[in-house]
């Protein structure tokens, strides 16, 4: 596996081009900044609304599509922040830093892939699977989940993308979606059975990134998870987005903070601690 | 908005504090900006780099041994300003003196050294080595002593709540920091601010910089418990400028001892209202976190409105 080069993160203006929802619980944001940007699949963005009152914080939105200028994102309205991006118009300005963090990476070889997305979890793995179209031999399973069909944004999804529901409610007809855990469609794929060493890539809330650690644990495969933190700065600044992480150099035990901004948001799943950090001393 | 009539000063002219010559008079305040960034790549067309028209990089509060800092979510949000709970999860002064301050030298980024400590005798000793191992550095300008954190020797106070405290302190680290500029950080979480700041200019400072975090606390109404599990966190931004303002103004009308100003400082303009009540420079925390480039806004936007 190689880690992807990364350029500088950028700070600029954006003008929103779109804003419309693509299911019944995301919205496709496409930005047009000032300047053509490239990124990795995986990396993020500090978003704010421009003007003179801007949230205190920038919010992080994994980076769906860049093309030239144009930057497009996918995100859920769930608080303060999000509700008032959701009522952006085109034309409105926004504020922008990124690209930001470290990619998922790219395999070396011909080793398969499996990628395992939750809702709001599809725009990394998405972007990651566009990127690998130029590479035809690779071979990828992608699985995605969410609420029910309503919630799926289907014309984002091409047909090798596998879809469970938690609810089959509103799955439209002539598309295909499975009721259950991503990570047990995944478990239960037929063309995951033929004992060759794969690689996981998985983003989404928490248990769905616990289950994707033991789906590959269980087979001795490598697991990379894009995680989520609550983040300040989201430049590496501000210590406010550690995750606890092994610290294998410094013993087995051993364990350090890792910014989940800066040394994340992908981090490989074997590294991770999984509990709180130590307390202060 | 253009520049006020009565605003003379270029804030990107060296002026003098104590021993020393900075470079200008808008800083990045402790915490909010790491050490300076080191490692990483920023662009923006409008600048070459972060630290262009910077004063001083204040860093993150380095303390004698490493520190993990406190349990996650260390940040909540408010309309308003931000509460964290970061614990000073910061390097430790043994490797911030092998390896950072020396990048910071390198990178020739002017910088002030933020200390806490448990004991007054600690800062001197710190301050010792920040001196054997930095004499030559041109970019280091001084050292910050921040005193809002627990007191161990006197039984778990805020260094910075008692006068005596902090005139200690000051006596500890002036005695061995001959040839930079000192300051002492102050919290606002006390009575009367002024007296603490005259405590610190009768032991030696050449400025304080004021004000630190005001104590505060959210809850999460779908628990009914606070946000951050420590409870109380540091309240900072737009939200604390009118307490910041009146904690300045307290020092330079009672204190008569140099202010740089910090808190809540998100543009030029909210910068120019501290240089209205005497300050005589001015750092940018909460603001900085949002945009690596605003304290290199904020200075050009003093010179061109
Ligand atoms: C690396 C990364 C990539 C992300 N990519 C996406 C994406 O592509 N699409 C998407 O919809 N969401 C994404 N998120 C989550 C998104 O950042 C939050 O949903 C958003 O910050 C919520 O803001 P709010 O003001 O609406 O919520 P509020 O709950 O009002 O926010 C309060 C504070 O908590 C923080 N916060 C709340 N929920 C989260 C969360 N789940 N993760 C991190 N911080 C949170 C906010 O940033 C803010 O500082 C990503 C998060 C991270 C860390
Ligand atoms: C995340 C965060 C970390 C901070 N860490 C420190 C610190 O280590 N030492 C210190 O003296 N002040 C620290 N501060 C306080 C700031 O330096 C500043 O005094 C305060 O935030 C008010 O300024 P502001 O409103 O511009 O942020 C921190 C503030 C924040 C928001
Ligand atoms: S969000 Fe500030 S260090 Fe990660």
């Amino acid at each position: 596996m190689v880690d992807p080069e990364i350029g500088p993160a950028v700070s600029c203006d954006g003008v929103v081009m779109s804003n419309e929802p693509v299911s019944s619980g995301l919205v496709r944001l496409d930005l047009e900044l000032d300047q053509p940007l490239s990124f990795q699949p995986g990396q993020f963005a500090m978003l704010n609304l421009a003007g003179a009152d801007p949230l205190v914080f920038s919010r992080p939105f994994s980076i769906f599509k860049a093309d030239g200028r144009r930057m497009s994102f996918l995100y859920r309205i769930v608080g303060r922040g999000t509700r008032a991006m959701g009522a952006l118009v085109p034309g409105d300005a926004m504020t922008f830093l990124g690209p930001l963090g470290r990619p998922f990476p790219q395999p070396e070889t011909d080793q398969p892939v499996v990628l395992i997305a939750g809702g709001v979890g599809l725009p990394p793995l998405a972007a990651w699977l566009a990127r690998r179209s130029d590479h035809p031999g690779l071979e990828i399973q992608a699985f995605f989940g969410a609420r029910d069909g309503a919630d799926v944004p289907w014309d984002l999804l091409d047909d090798r993308w596998d879809v469970s529901v938690d609810s089959l409610k509103d799955v439209p007809d002539g598309r295909r979606a499975w009721k259950g855990l991503v990570t047990d469609l995944a478990a239960t794929s037929k063309d995951l059975q033929d004992g060759r060493n794969r690689m996981v890539l998985a983003c989404g809330p928490t248990p769905l990134l616990k289950a994707a650690a033991r789906f590959a644990e269980a087979r001795g495969w490598g697991c990379w998870l894009s995680l989520e933190e609550h983040m300040g700065c989201g430049y590496g600044v501000c210590k406010g987005c550690v995750v606890p992480v092994l610290d294998p150099d410094k013993g087995p035990e051993a364990r350090r903070n890792a910014t989940c901004c800066q040394e994340g948001p992908v981090f490989n799943a074997e590294l991770l601690a999984w509990k709180r950090p130590h307390r202060s001393q | 908005m253009s520049l006020p009539d009565w605003w003379t000063i270029d804030p990107n002219q060296p002026f003098t504090l104590g021993p020393r010559l900075f470079p200008g008079r808008i800083w990045t305040a402790s915490g909010c900006f790491a050490y300076g960034l080191t490692g990483h790549d920023m662009k923006s067309a409008n600048f070459t780099s972060p630290y262009q028209g910077l004063g001083a990089v204040v860093t993150k509060t380095v303390t004698p041994q490493p520190r993990a800092g406190n349990p996650m979510p260390r940040l909540a949000e408010t309309p308003m300003g931000a509460i964290n709970s970061i614990g000073l999860e910061n390097v430790g002064f043994g490797e911030f003196l092998a390896e950072t301050l020396p990048a910071l030298e390198r990178k020739g980024v002017p910088t002030v050294v933020s200390l806490a400590a448990t004991r007054p005798d600690e800062f001197g000793d710190m301050v010792a080595m920040l001196h054997e191992t930095a004499a030559g550095f041109t970019h280091w300008h001084g050292v910050e002593i921040n005193l809002s954190c627990p007191n161990v020797a006197e039984g778990g106070h805020d260094f910075g709540r008692d006068p005596a405290t902090v005139s200690a302190c000051v006596r500890a680290a002036r005695r061995n920091l001959p040839d930079r500029a000192l300051l002492a950080k102050l919290t606002p979480n006390v009575t009367d601010i002024a007296e603490l700041a005259t405590a610190a200019a009768e032991a030696g400072v050449d400025a304080v910089s004021a004000i630190n975090t005001v104590i505060g606390l959210e809850v999460d109404l779908e628990t009914g418990r606070p946000v951050l599990p420590r409870r109380f966190g540091g309240y900072s931004g737009p939200a604390i400028r009118p307490i910041a303002l009146a904690k300045v103004d307290e020092i330079v009308t009672r204190a008569g001892v140099p202010v740089v100003a910090v808190g809540g400082i998100g543009d030029f303009r909210d910068a120019l209202k501290f240089f209205a009540l005497g300050a005589v420079a001015v750092q940018v925390g909460t603001a900085q976190m949002r945009d690596p480039f605003a304290a290199a806004r904020i200075s050009r936007n003093l010179i061109r409105g």
